[in-house]
C-alpha cells in the first residue's frame, strides 16, 4: 500500500517536473484574433509570427483564431475571468475603452517610443486605440471605408449608371429587380452588416453632427431626432422595394452567404467595408475584373456631404494585456506586425495598411490605388456606430436596426428605443 | 450496526460512503449549488462583468418584469416544451416499436436513426443552416425542383416561421434519444404478456393500448420530465442556428441570458435572467413531478 502511494507520488512529481522544465525554457505568448479565413490579415499575421519566432527562438507565439462574432463574446468572458490572452485584437473605440477602464490593457506608449515603432502608425488611426495621448492598441490591418462594390458587367448589360442620389438608387434597383437580380447582397444575421446602410442614410440626411451630438449628449442631440427617424424610413423603403435577397435576415456574413450571391450573378451590389476587396481576392480572384465600387449615394435635401465615408482608420487594433508577463517580447512582436514586410504583405493581399511611410506610392494595382484614394481622401470618416458607442448601446443600435430591416419596428419606435437606452445609460432620467 | 462496532471509525460504512461521495458532492456544490445564490447576489448589481459592481437593489428585477423580450423568450420556451413533448415522445415510441419488431433492415435503420443524436449540436446547427439557406439551401431548392416554389419560406429569417424551423431541428436531434430510451423499456416487457394476448386474439392496436403503453408509462413520464427540463434550459442549437433572431423571434431564456451577460456586457441583468430561468424551471419541474407521481400510484393500484 505504502509502496504504491510512493510510486504515485514519484510519477506525479516526475510529470510536474517535466512540464515545468518545458515552460522554464520557452516563453509563450498567446495571440487571439478573428482571421479564420485565408486572406490578407491572416497571411500577414502568420508571416510576422514566422519571422518573429526565427529571430527569437526562445519565444513561441500561440495563435488562436476565433470566428468574428464569437470572438467578441469570448474575449469578454476571458477578461471577466482574468484569463485574457497576452496579445489580443479589438476594433478600438468603445469596447476597448471598457477593457482599459477595467485596468486590463497595458499602456504601451513609452514602449512603442522606446522600440522606435511609435512613428510607424498613422496618427489618425492611432487615436482610436488611445485614451488621450496614451496608446493602448495599435492599428494593424486595414484602413477601411464601407463602399458599394458592384458588378460592372451587370451594370453594363442593363445600361445602368452609378446612382449618385437615393432616387437614382431606387431606379437602379427597379431595373435590377425586373431582371431578377437582387440589388444588394446583404447577410444581416450579423447585424453590423445592415448597420452600414443605416449609418450612411443617417449621415446623408443629418450629416455627421447628428450622430456626434446624440452620442456625446450635447447641443440637444438625440437618437430620436429627425435624421435617425428618416434614416429608418428610407431603410424600410429599400426593404419594401426588394433591395435585399430572400432570407437576408438569417444569412451569415461570416459564412460568405452574401458574397455567394455576388459570385453566382444573383446580386449586383454589395455594401461592405473595403476589406471585401481582399476577401474577394482570396475567395474568387477572377471576379475582381468585373468589380468596381462607388460611394454610397446622397439623399436629396440632406445635410450630409455625399463624399463622407463610414469606416475605421485602422480596423483591427492589437493590444497587450496588463497581466502579460513578457511585455518586452509582446511589443517587439507588434513591431514585426507593423514593419515594411507587413506593409508589402497587406498591400499584395488587397489591404491598405494603417502604418508605414508613403503608402500611396507603394500601391501599384490601379483598383487598389482607387481604393486608397477613396479611403484616405475623404474629409469626414464616421467610425462604425457599434465601435464608437459603449457596448451596451451598440447592441441596442444593432438590434433596433435589425428590427427595422425586418419591418418589425417603425422608424419612430426604433429611434425612441435607442434614445431611451442612451438616456438610461447616461443616467439622464 | 452493532456488529460493526469493532471497526475503527474510518472503516465504518457511513464514513466510507461519505468519503466516496465527497469528491462528487464537492464539485456539485461548487459548480451547481453555489452559483445559484451567487447569481442572485449579482442580480442586485449593475455590473459589466469586468469593472466595478454598483449595488442597485431590485432594479434589475423590476426591469425584468417589464422586459417584453424576456416574456417573449419565456413564451418561446413554453412552445418548445409543448412541441417537444408532443412530437419527440410519440415519435420516439413509434420508432422504438418499429425497431423492436422483427424485420430485415432493422439493424441498418437503427444505426441511421441514432446518427443525429451522435452529432454535436454545433454540427447539427451548421447542417440545418445549409438545409434552410434561402437561396441555395436543400429545402428551398427541393421545393423549387418539384415545382412548389410557392411553398418556399424564409425559414430562419421570417420571425413568424423561425421558431418552428428551429424546433424542427431540435426534434430531429432528440427523437433518437427517446427512441433509445423506449427501446430499452420495450425490451423489458415480458413476452408472456404478448403471447397471452395473442392467444386471446387481441388486435395489434389493442395490444399496444392495453399492454405496451401502460407498461411503458413510467418511462414516458420520465422522458417527459427530461424533455421539460431540457427544453426550459435549451441553448445550443438555437445559438448556432438562429442566434435567437431575427429580432428575438426565436429567443429562449437561456440565449437571452447569454446575450445580456456576454454580448451586452450586462452581467447583473444576465444573472437576473438566469435566476428567473432557474426558478421557473424548478417550479415547473416540481409541479410536473407531483402530478406524474400521483398518476404512477394510480396506475399501480389498478394493476
Amino acid at each position: 500500500m505504502l509502496k504504491r502511494a510512493t510510486m504515485c507520488l514519484f510519477v506525479i512529481s516526475l510529470l510536474l517536473g517535466m512540464s515545468l522544465g518545458v515552460y522554464a525554457q520557452d516563453i509563450n505568448l498567446t495571440l487571439w484574433h478573428i482571421h479564420t479565413n485565408v486572406g490578407a490579415a491572416q497571411n500577414t499575421i502568420q508571416d510576422a509570427i514566422r519571422r518573429f519566432e526565427t529571430d527569437y527562438p526562445n519565444v513561441k507565439i500561440e495563435e488562436v483564431q476565433i470566428i468574428n462574432d464569437e470572438y467578441k463574446t469570448k474575449l469578454m468572458i476571458a477578461m471577466g475571468a482574468n484569463d485574457e490572452p497576452d496579445i489580443f485584437m479589438s476594433w478600438g473605440g468603445g469596447p476597448l475603452e471598457t477593457y482599459i477602464s477595467a485596468g486590463k490593457v497595458w499602456d504601451m506608449t513609452d514602449a512603442l517610443v522606446g522600440e522606435g515603432i511609435y512613428d510607424n502608425f498613422l496618427p489618425v488611426a492611432l487615436d482610436l486605440g488611445s485614451v488621450g495621448d496614451r496608446v493602448c492598441g495599435v492599428p494593424i490591418t486595414n484602413m477601411v471605408a464601407a463602399l458599394v462594390f458592384y458588378r460592372t458587367d451587370i451594370f453594363e448589360n442593363l445600361n445602368l449608371d452609378i446612382p449618385t442620389t437615393y432616387t437614382e438608387l431606387l431606379e437602379v434597383m427597379a431595373v435590377l429587380n425586373d431582371n431578377n437580380i437582387t440589388p444588394f447582397a446583404l447577410a444581416n444575421a450579423n447585424k453590423w452588416t445592415g448597420s452600414m446602410y443605416y449609418m450612411y442614410l443617417a449621415d446623408r440626411i443629418g450629416g455627421p453632427e447628428a450622430f456626434y451630438k446624440a452620442m456625446m449628449r450635447t447641443d440637444g442631440g438625440s437618437f430620436a431626432s429627425e435624421a435617425f427617424i428618416k434614416a429608418g424610413e428610407y431603410l424600410q423603403e429599400l426593404v419594401k422595394n426588394n433591395a435585399f435577397p430572400r432570407g437576408f435576415q438569417s444569412m451569415d456574413e461570416d459564412l460568405a452567404q452574401s458574397r455567394n450571391l455576388l459570385y453566382t450573378d444573383r446580386a449586383a451590389m454589395y455594401l461592405m467595408g473595403s476589406w471585401a476587396w481582399g476577401t474577394i481576392k482570396a475567395e474568387n480572384e477572377s471576379l475582381l475584373e468585373k468589380l468596381d465600387f462607388f460611394v454610397f449615394p446622397g439623399v436629396d435635401g440632406g445635410l450630409g456631404d455625399p463624399s463622407n465615408l463610414v469606416g475605421t482608420p485602422g480596423d483591427n487594433y492589437f493590444s497587450v494585456a496588463q497581466k502579460c508577463e513578457h511585455k518586452e517580447y509582446a511589443i517587439k512582436f507588434l513591431g514585426y506586425l507593423s514593419d515594411e514586410n507587413a506593409v508589402e504583405m497587406l498591400i499584395a493581399n488587397g489591404h491598405i495598411p494603417p502604418f508605414g511611410e508613403d503608402i500611396g506610392s507603394k500601391i501599384d494595382d490601379p483598383m487598389m490605388k482607387k481604393l486608397y484614394q477613396a479611403v484616405s481622401g475623404s474629409d469626414a470618416v464616421q467610425l462604425w456606430y457599434d465601435q464608437s458607442l459603449p457596448p451596451e448601446l451598440a447592441q441596442v443600435h444593432l438590434d433596433t436596426t435589425q428590427a427595422l430591416f425586418g419591418l418589425e419596428m417603425t422608424p419612430e419606435e426604433a429611434a425612441q428605443t435607442m434614445e431611451e437606452a442612451a438616456r438610461r445609460y447616461h443616467g439622464e432620467n | 450496526m452493532k456488529g460493526l462496532d469493532h471497526l475503527p471509525w474510518y472503516r465504518r460504512p457511513g464514513v466510507t460512503i461519505s468519503l466516496f461521495l465527497a469528491p462528487a458532492l464537492f464539485f456539485f456544490a461548487l459548480y451547481v449549488l453555489a452559483p445559484i445564490p451567487v447569481s442572485f447576489y449579482y442580480s442586485l448589481f449593475r455590473w459589466d462583468g469586468i469593472g466595478e459592481r454598483v449595488f442597485i437593489g431590485f432594479q434589475n428585477w423590476r426591469e425584468l418584469t417589464q422586459d417584453p423580450i424576456f416574456w417573449r423568450a419565456l413564451k418561446n420556451n413554453v412552445t418548445l416544451v409543448v412541441i417537444s413533448i408532443l412530437v419527440q415522445l410519440p415519435m420516439g415510441i413509434a420508432l422504438a416499436l418499429l425497431l423492436t419488431s422483427r424485420f430485415r433492415w432493422r439493424k441498418l435503420l437503427k444505426t441511421i436513426y441514432v446518427l443525429p443524436y451522435l452529432m454535436s449540436a454545433v454540427a447539427i446547427g451548421m447542417l440545418w443552416r445549409y438545409i434552410y439557406e434561402p437561396t441555395f439551401g436543400l429545402l428551398n431548392m427541393f421545393l423549387e425542383a418539384i415545382g412548389r416554389s410557392n411553398w418556399i419560406l424564409d425559414w430562419l429569417g421570417d420571425p413568424k416561421v423561425v421558431l418552428y424551423s428551429v424546433i424542427n431541428a431540435i426534434n430531429w436531434q432528440f427523437i433518437p434519444f427517446y427512441m433509445l430510451l423506449f427501446m430499452a423499456a420495450l425490451v423489458g416487457i415480458p413476452d408472456e404478456l404478448y403471447e397471452a394476448a395473442k392467444i386471446d386474439g387481441a388486435s395489434a392496436w389493442k395490444v399496444f393500448w392495453t399492454i405496451t403503453l401502460p407498461l411503458l408509462w413510467p418511462t414516458v413520464t420520465n422522458a417527459a420530465i427530461l424533455s421539460l427540463v431540457g427544453s426550459l434550459k435549451y441553448f445550443d442549437l438555437i445559438h448556432v442556428l438562429s442566434g435567437g433572431g431575427p429580432s428575438h423571434a426565436s429567443e429562449l431564456m437561456a440565449t437571452y441570458m447569454y446575450k445580456r451577460s456576454f454580448q451586452h456586457f450586462r452581467m447583473g441583468y444576465g444573472s437576473t435572467v438566469a435566476v428567473a430561468l432557474f426558478t421557473i424551471g424548478f417550479v415547473l419541474s416540481m409541479v410536473f413531478l407531483r402530478a406524474t407521481r400521483c398518476r404512477e400510484y394510480e396506475g399501480g393500484g389498478k394493476r
